[in-house]
């Protein structure tokens, strides 16, 4: 409902009375919650034995024990997802990696899309074309990124000149990639106000209208009596 | 809609993401820092502590006694290395020198006098004063002489301080009976067979003149392992110049891998091939004529005797083939006169040792090497006089590098109650020192007559002694066993009173004096206090003598007294000594043109002996003669011992730094024979040999270097003694298993590799 | 500055263990650490036989893989030699994997070798192992001196071991440890090529400061970029809005 006054200078208002779609179940939000903790101790552990200025404070070997158990951390959030919220692991793992029309012609406006201009995208689901490229990405980085981590971890002394290298050069490409997608995902969260998401689990269906409009219609529909 | 949402505002997110970063942070600041601190490793290293003191004396660690400097900072030694300006150490140390820091500040060293409170051989003690000790061992001893005379007490005693309990003390107290292991039980085969060939012993190290060596032949000697410092330079140096190495052993010894040939002789029959060397040397005409013309008597009785000794004869008894006999006689006699048998160091083997190294110093005599250069020098004493003591109850017969030159004498020496040594010299052997292993008899049965008392003096008697059952045997009937060492070994648990040394860095002691080409005498000068309450040995053997009555002896109040009389002689001191770098070289005389017109050779004959007049008249054979040694059981091997260079005999197992290079022995099986009998590389077994004894259990190294009939393992391991936190349990033991050996005829030495091992799997 | 290097002459090489011991004592090193390790090696079979001793210690490589890979400068060349600083160090262990000699240990969390006495050689002296070695086996000095003699007794020595050889001359840019090996490397238990592989350099050249570049290059962008797509999208959203309050006015209510 708007009041006369309802465009400007009232947009408080205006949000109390938003309609609000349940975007992210508290289980998938914890398992978020934990993905983001475990990878940033990750990466500033890490970043501590990457680049020579911080590795000081590597020194007392703190950061290595913290490394690890961030690894444990993060090894654990896919079956944590499955247990928590089977049916998001499900979607997230469908979705992203199933792309249609709409998807092929969101990439090629992805640049607008970067600048700020969101509306007049090409209709979305659940999850935008950018979004799935991203989950996808951070899905197989963090295979790669988990596997030559554990090689590291656990035979370190027998893997050889060139077995440390390639182990090492595959967490350090993996990283860099889930370093830039994490950079890519904190840009666009801030530039599209898209924290209550994961925070409330809840996003303005003014937003999901103008970013998912397919999944808008989708949950509208299931939400009609009778279906 | 049946689930509830769980709101979680904004606030709340940030709030509990914070509070459990915080929690995480703090968790991980509770966790110990997963690395310490690098602390100890890099605290300022040991040479910019403080003020650096250099202290000149020599090596204990082996037997061999290089010159070394000791460094120590505030009353700790941190370094030892070789003193440049010794002849025999140049400046460089072996492995055992090396860990001479670590051998000292051993934490398991024996810290007090002590006397036994259990039964002799529990181990139990209490501590006392050294009032106490001494005076209760005095008292002990002054019975016993009172009883059964001065002659029933023994004293064997063997390191750097040997000469104030086996020499000094044991002469003025009047006992023939002092015995050091490095006689019989080592060299006398030796000593005795150059006496007889050359009118003198070999003395202390092997007088070969290595500069110009062109052609070294190793009957055994296995340098590198047996790790003598100076052997292993001279060595490296011949080798590297180009000599040509013959190395006789049933194994391929760290020195075998260096030579151009290598014989794998069968244990026990090295005479037949010295024999047949003879044979090709004199039937091919290559050995030095004008040498044996001019040097030598007997060349016709020794031509005669060896005339059937072909190689083909020596090769059906030493599994050696006869082509490799005579390439390798020719090879010598193509480098004479610079052309060396090494003349042997531990040389009792098989009970017939003194007719074999006649044979290998009758075969570099027809080398002509005996004063020649690059050949053997003659060693000279050092010039000093001994300490002006009043002359002794009676002549010692220890033998032994630090024994003041005596020559054997027809007649036994006899003590104060008219005895002469009970080790069957002259009875039960021929000539020689004192055979430390034929004490042990008469400690038990009484025969010649009762030994007593037992002192022992820095030697490890159990491991030590063949047949160490029947020294136990021994241990229990004396009267009194006084122990004087600076770690628990076995034999300290059989003690009445214990009395813990100060080493050799931790006390003052007297002159190191050698025979050599270019004789020396070296200082042994005191880096640092004694450890806990151990005393030198000068110091508890004049104690001990001014309580049993022998004041006389010692009117010099402390050793540096006794030094500074001695150095007066020559016109040094102990300060000028100090200065000039610790050690005083004088001039030899190595070569035959030294001798002028006389000779060098002090036999009857003036000459060197071929054929040994002695030997015949004492019904011995006067030139030497195979014979066979008995051979292993079927399923038995024959049990060979030696060293490995990081460890000195039964001395340094427990030393840390050496333990850690070194922990435990293995044991040298053939590898075919391990493959037969389903053993592999590293598995333990256990050894029992013909008498039933068992040692182990024992790694087994699976190799090509050893024949299928022996066994090898190195000396020193499989202790059992507990207070050798490090040592104890470690390894089997060579001791343990040595319960039969064979008495040379000769020299009294005891052959001891005749004992034979099988292997089982189990325990 | 004086580029050093060792002597270490196989064929002398006896195995006593002398330097190994020195080492240990000069160093104070910590109990159950050694930086030298001598292992006998047997060839053949019996009764033709040879044998040598492999005489393992850091070869101080001039081209040094474990410097390479060091995250933290701990490992660096000083004067011919691999130094470690163990106060640096963090113990990540790469370098006991990149080593082609296998020869850093971890002790106590932290990398372990070698630093061919630093202190001592500083000082004025002679590392302790060639004080010490009785077989004129091991040499210390300047690297061209001690790289013409390692040359005049492979020479010297050809006549009994024909496969004589120098080793660490140009081997991994060069060996600090200079050797007289009286064989094949490989017959040695020594690696006939070990210089630093290509992965390695291109870990350590490429990929590591792509990834840290290339993270700071998208955090610079999307810095920037968020102020500018921040506002556009408001102005979008305010755009939107104030079509949908002109297309719906029917829709207010007073």
């Amino acid at each position: 409902m708007t009041t006369a006054n309802s465009v400007m200078g009232q947009t408080d208002r205006v949000r109390t009375e938003e309609e609000k779609l349940l975007r992210y179940r508290v289980g998938q939000r914890i398992v978020h919650a934990v993905l983001a903790t475990s990878f940033l101790m990750l990466l500033f552990t890490g970043l501590m034995i990457l680049w020579q200025p911080l590795t000081l404070w590597a020194r007392d070997g703190t950061s290595g024990v913290i490394h690890r158990i961030g690894a444990v951390l993060f090894l654990l959030v896919p079956i944590l997802y499955l247990i928590v919220d089977r049916r998001g692991a499900r979607e997230l793992l469908v979705e992203s990696f199933t792309y249609d029309r709409d998807d092929i012609e969101w990439f090629k406006h992805a640049g607008r899309y970067f600048i700020g201009r969101a509306v007049g995208m090409p209709p979305q689901g659940r999850l935008n074309a950018g979004q799935k490229l991203h989950h996808a990405g951070v899905v197989l980085m963090s295979a790669t990124v988990v596997f030559s981590g554990i090689l590291m971890w656990f035979a370190k002394g027998n893997l050889g000149a060139q077995g440390l290298a390639l182990a090492a050069s595959i967490h350090d490409i993996s990283m860099l990639a889930l370093t830039v997608l994490l950079v890519g995902h904190l840009y666009f969260t801030f530039v599209y106000k898209a924290l209550s998401a994961m925070t409330t689990g809840y996003v303005p269906k003014e937003d999901a209208l103008i970013e998912h409009p397919k999944w808008v219609e989708e949950i509208e529909h299931q939400q009609t009596p009778g279906n | 809609m049946g689930k509830v949402q769980l709101q979680i505002s904004r606030r709340t997110f940030l709030k509990s993401a914070l509070a459990g970063g915080a929690g995480l942070t703090l968790a991980a600041g509770q966790l110990q820092p997963a690395l310490a601190a690098p602390g100890a490793e890099t605290t300022t290293p040991w040479y910019f502590r403080g003020q650096i003191k250099r202290t000149y004396s020599v090596c204990d660690m082996c037997p061999w006694r290089c010159g070394i400097i000791a460094h120590s900072v505030d009353g700790r030694v941190f370094k030892i290395d070789g003193n440049p300006a010794d002849p025999k150490s140049r400046g460089m140390l072996c492995a055992r020198g090396q860990g001479g820091v670590s051998f000292m500040y051993d934490p398991d060293r024996l810290r007090s006098p002590m006397v036994r409170t259990g039964e002799r051989g529990e181990g139990k003690f209490q501590e006392v004063t050294w009032e106490e000790a001494l005076d209760q061992t005095a008292e002990k001893l002054l019975a016993i002489k009172e009883q059964y005379g001065p002659e029933s007490v023994a004293v064997f005693g063997h390191t750097s301080g040997e000469f104030w309990f086996a020499d000094y003390f044991a002469q003025a107290w009047g006992t023939p009976n002092a015995a050091k292991p490095s006689s019989s039980l080592c060299t006398s085969p030796r000593e005795e067979a150059s006496n007889l060939t050359f009118g003198f012993p070999v003395g202390g190290h092997e007088p070969i003149d290595w500069e110009g060596l062109r052609c070294l032949t190793l009957i055994g000697s296995h340098i590198g392992e047996d790790s003598r410092n100076t052997v292993m330079q001279d060595f490296a140096n011949a080798w590297a110049r180009g000599a040509k190495v013959i190395v006789v052993d049933p194994r391929f010894s760290s020195v075998a891998a260096k030579a151009d040939y290598w014989l794998p002789i069968k244990p026990g029959t090295d005479t037949a091939l010295l024999l047949a060397w003879i044979n090709v040397l004199i039937t091919e005409k290559r050995y030095d004529a004008d040498y044996i013309a001019q040097w030598a008597q007997g060349f016709e009785e020794l031509a005669a005797h060896v005339a059937e000794m072909t190689p083909e004869w020596a090769a059906a008894i030493t599994e050696l083939d006869a082509g490799l006999i005579r390439t390798t006689a020719r090879v010598m006699a193509d480098n004479l006169p610079q052309s060396v048998i090494m003349p042997g160091r531990h040389v009792t083997w098989y009970g017939n040792d003194t007719q074999r190294m006649r044979a290998a110093y009758i075969i570099n005599a027809l080398l002509g090497a005996y004063g020649r250069e690059g050949g053997i020098y003659f060693n000279k004493s050092p010039y000093i006089e001994a300490y002006p003591h009043p002359p002794f109850a009676v002549a010692g017969s220890a033998g032994g590098c630090s024994a003041e030159p005596g020559a054997e004498s027809a007649e036994l020496p006899l003590g104060p109650s008219g005895k002469a040594r009970a080790d069957g010299a002259r009875t039960k052997f021929l000539r020689g020192a004192t055979a430390m292993q034929e004490l042990i008899e008469p400690m038990i049965t009484g025969e010649p007559y009762p030994i007593k008392a037992l002192i022992v003096y820095g030697t490890n008697l159990l491991n030590t002694v063949p047949n160490p059952e029947r020294t136990i045997e021994a241990l229990k009937k004396l009267d009194l066993v006084v122990v004087i060492d600076v770690l628990p070994m076995e034999h300290v648990a059989w003690a009445d009173v214990v009395l813990p040394e100060a080493t050799i860095l931790e006390r003052f002691d007297d002159l190191w004096t050698v025979s050599h080409k270019t004789p020396y005498i070296a200082l042994r000068d005191q880096a640092v206090e004694p450890y806990a309450d151990a005393k030198p040995a000068w110091w508890m053997a004049r104690e001990l003598g001014m309580r049993v009555g022998l004041e006389k002896y010692f009117k010099w109040e402390t050793v540096e007294e006794f030094v500074e009389t001695r150095l007066k002689t020559i016109g040094y001191s102990i300060e000028k000594l100090r200065e000039e770098g610790g050690v005083i070289v004088q001039k030899g005389k190595p070569y035959l043109a030294d001798f002028k017109s006389n000779s060098p050779f002090p036999t009857k004959s003036g000459k060197i002996e071929l054929y040994s007049e002695e030997l015949a008249l004492a019904g011995q054979d006067p030139l030497p003669i195979y014979t066979p040694t008995t051979e292993p059981p079927q399923g038995y091997f024959r049990l060979l011992y030696g060293r490995h260079p990081v460890h000195t005999f039964a001395k340094t197992q427990n030393t840390p730094l050496l333990h850690q290079l070194n922990p435990e022995n293995d044991l040298w099986l053939n590898a075919g024979v391990a493959a037969s009998m389903g053993i592999k590389d590293g598995d333990k077994v256990y050894l029992e040999n013909q008498d039933g004894v068992r040692s182990g259990p024992i790694k087994v190294k699976a190799t090509q270097r050893i024949r299928p009939d022996a066994v090898f393992m190195s000396h020193g391991f499989g202790r059992n003694a507990p207070q050798l936190s490090l040592a104890n349990g470690r390894g089997a033991s060579d001791a343990a298993l040595i319960s039969r050996y064979a008495l040379d005829p000769i020299s009294g030495g005891a052959g001891m590799r005749v004992n034979f091992v099988r292997i089982v799997k189990e325990a | 500055m004086a580029i050093n290097a060792f002597l270490l002459d196989i064929s002398r090489c006896i195995g006593c263990e002398a330097c190994a011991a020195a080492c240990m004592t000069g160093n104070e090193l910590p109990a159950g650490t050694q930086y030298i390790h001598l292992t006998e090696q047997t060839r053949g079979e019996f009764p033709t036989l040879a044998g040598s001793f492999k005489n393992h210690r850091c070869y101080h490589c001039a081209d040094a893989a474990c410097v390479k890979v060091c995250p933290t400068g701990a490992l660096y060349k000083e004067d011919g030699m691999t130094r470690l600083n163990r106060e640096v160090c963090i113990g990540c262990a790469y370098c006991t994997d990149a080593c082609p000699f296998e020869v850093p240990q971890m002790v106590n969390g932290r990398s372990s070798k070698c630093d061919a006495c630093a202190s001592v050689t500083k000082a004025g002296g002679e590392p302790w192992c060639v004080r010490t070695c009785p077989s004129d086996a091991l040499r210390y000095g300047d690297r061209q001196e001690i790289l013409a003699e390692a040359h005049r007794r492979v020479e010297a020595v050809k006549a009994r071991y024909p496969k004589a050889r120098v080793y660490g001359e140009s081997e991994a840019g060069g060996l600090g440890v200079i050797m007289v090996l009286p064989d094949d490397p490989e017959v040695l238990d020594l690696p006939a090529n070990p210089d630093v592989p290509l992965l390695v350099n291109t870990w350590q050249k490429v990929v590591q400061p792509a990834a840290l570049g290339l993270t700071a290059l998208s955090v610079a962008v999307t810095g920037v970029a968020a102020v500018i797509a921040r506002r556009n999208h408001m102005q979008e959203l305010k755009q939107l809005h104030a079509q949908q309050a002109k297309a719906a006015p029917e829709e207010r209510q007073e």
